[in-house]
C-alpha cells in the first residue's frame, strides 16, 4: 500500500469504517511505516482525549420534566380510549370463547409487530434505490462481502452469488429496522435491485406483503429468519426464493 | 401509522435521545438556556412530522431535527446581535448557566474543550456526533444531509485543526484526566 493512501485511510480505520480486508492491509502498511505509525497515535491521543469524559453535556432534569410534560399534553385521553375499549373487549373475548379468544388475542398482536417491521424493511428498500449507491461494500465476491459484515454485526450472514442464475451479488451494506442493525445482502436482476435484509433471531416476520408494486417475502437465510425485498415478477421472485433457501 | 401510536414512539424516542440532543444543542448554541428550548422545540417539530417519517434510524431522524432546530435559532441570534451590536454583545446566558459553564469547565479538559468551541461550526458538529456521541458515519450523514465523503473531508479538517490548536498550546494539558 502507498503511503499516501494509508494517510488517507487512517481515520477511517480508527472510526471503524473500513471493511476487513482494508483494514488488515492498512494495518500491514502501518506496522512496516514509522510516520504512518505516529499519525496514528496523533490520531487515537486526540479520540481518547475527546472522549476521556466532560465534553458530554448531560440534559437537566427541568428539560426532562418539560418533555415529559409536553409528551403527556400530546395525548389527550380521547386517544387512549379506544385502546382501553379494545382490551376490554379483549378481555371479554377470553372470557366469553376461552383458549380461542387467547389466540385471537395473540394473532392481532403479532400482526402489529409484523407490519412495523415490514413498514421499516419497504422503507430501508426505498431509501437505498434513492441514494446513490445501495451498497457500502461493492463487491461481487461473497468473500469479501461476509467479513464486512463480520466485523460490523455479531453474526455474519450467509452470503452466496447467484450470477450464474441471473441473481448477481452487487454487494451489501448495514441498515435499520428500528434501533437494530442488520446486515442487507444486495442482488441485482436485470433492471431489478433485490435486498436481501437479514432479520435478528428473533423477528418474526410471518407473511408476504406488498406494498406500492413491491414485494416482501419471508425467507430462511441459513439459520437466520431473512426477508426478500423487490420488485420483480411474481415468477422471478419465487425463484429467488428457492435459490435462498437453498443456500449453504 | 395513527396519531395515536405516533405521540407515544416520538416521546419515547425523544426520551431515549435526550442527552444527545442536548448535548448536540449545547455544542452548537453554547448555553443551556438556548440548548432546552431548541430541543424542546424539535420534540414539537418531530410530533408533528411523526406522521411522514418514513422509517429508517430514528435516532439521526430526531437529532437531524435537533439541529435544524439549533441552526435557526442560531441564525436568529446572529441577527439579533447584529442589530444590538451598537450596545456591546448579546449576552444570552442566564446568571445560573453562567455558574453552571464555570464549574463544568473545571471538571472537563477546557484547553481542548475551548478548542472545539473555536471550530467553525460544521467541524464541531461532525467531532461532537462522530467522538462524543458515537455516530456511524451513514448516521452522521443522515443527521447533516450531506454526503459520507463529506463527514469524512469534516472530520479529516476538524481533526487536522484540532491537533493544530492543541499543538500551538501548552501539551501538557492534552490528556488530562485520561
Amino acid at each position: 500500500m502507498e503511503c499516501k493512501n494509508a494517510q488517507n485511510m487512517l481515520e477511517a480505520y480508527l472510526d471503524g469504517e473500513l471493511d476487513r480486508d482494508a483494514a488488515r492491509a492498512l494495518e500491514a502498511h502501518v506496522d512496516a511505516c514509522a510516520a504512518c505509525r505516529e499519525a496514528l497515535s496523533g490520531l487515537d491521543e486526540l479520540r481518547r482525549a475527546l472522549r476521556a469524559g466532560g465534553l458530554r453535556h448531560i440534559a437537566p432534569a427541568a428539560l426532562r420534566e418539560r418533555i415529559a410534560l409536553a409528551a403527556a399534553a400530546q395525548r389527550p385521553p380521547h386517544r387512549r380510549a379506544p385502546g382501553s375499549t379494545w382490551l376490554r373487549y379483549a378481555a371479554a373475548c377470553l372470557l366469553a370463547f376461552g383458549a380461542g379468544g387467547v389466540s385471537v388475542h395473540m394473532w392481532n398482536s403479532a400482526q402489529g409487530a409484523d407490519s412495523a417491521l415490514s413498514h421499516d424493511i419497504f422503507a430501508g428498500h426505498w431509501r437505498a434505490l434513492a441514494a446513490a449507491t445501495p451498497v457500502d461494500v461493492v463487491s461481487s465476491d461473497r468473500h469479501t462481502v461476509k467479513p464486512w459484515f463480520a466485523g460490523k454485526l455479531a453474526q455474519a450472514p450467509l452470503v452466496q452469488d447467484f450470477a450464474e442464475q441471473g441473481f448477481a451479488l452487487v454487494g451489501g451494506r448495514l441498515d435499520y429496522l428500528g434501533a437494530e442493525r442488520v446486515a442487507v445482502l444486495v442482488y441485482r436482476h436485470g433492471q431489478h435491485l433485490v435486498d436481501v435484509f437479514v432479520l435478528p433471531a428473533a423477528a418474526n416476520l410471518a407473511a408476504a406483503s406488498e406494498q406500492q408494486g413491491y414485494r416482501l417475502q419471508p425467507v430462511r437465510l441459513g439459520n437466520q429468519p431473512a426477508a426478500i425485498v423487490s420488485d420483480m415478477d411474481a415468477q422471478e421472485f419465487s425463484r429467488f426464493v428457492t435459490l435462498l433457501g437453498n443456500a449453504r | 401509522m395513527s396519531p395515536a401510536q405516533a405521540s407515544g414512539w416520538v416521546g419515547e424516542l425523544a426520551r431515549q435521545h435526550l442527552d444527545a440532543a442536548y448535548n448536540l444543542g449545547r455544542w452548537l448554541l453554547g448555553n443551556e438556556h438556548d440548548a432546552a428550548d431548541a430541543v424542546h422545540d424539535a420534540y414539537l417539530r418531530a410530533e408533528r412530522a411523526a406522521q411522514t417519517y418514513a422509517g429508517g434510524n430514528a435516532r439521526s431522524w430526531w437529532l437531524a431535527i435537533v439541529r435544524n432546530c439549533c441552526l435557526a435559532r442560531l441564525s436568529t441570534r446572529k441577527r439579533e446581535t447584529h442589530l444590538h451590536s451598537v450596545d456591546g454583545p448579546a449576552t444570552t446566558h442566564g446568571l445560573t448557566s453562567e455558574v453552571e459553564e464555570r464549574v463544568h469547565a473545571a471538571q472537563c479538559n477546557t484547553l481542548l474543550a475551548g478548542h472545539l468551541r473555536a471550530l467553525p461550526v460544521e467541524f464541531r458538529e461532525t467531532l461532537v456526533l462522530r467522538e462524543i456521541e458515537d455516530l456511524s458515519y451513514r448516521e452522521i450523514s443522515d443527521v447533516l444531509g450531506v454526503p459520507i465523503g463529506t463527514v469524512m473531508s469534516r472530520l479529516a479538517r476538524g481533526r487536522a485543526l484540532l491537533q493544530k490548536s492543541l499543538g500551538a498550546s501548552p501539551a501538557q494539558e492534552i490528556g488530562h484526566g485520561m
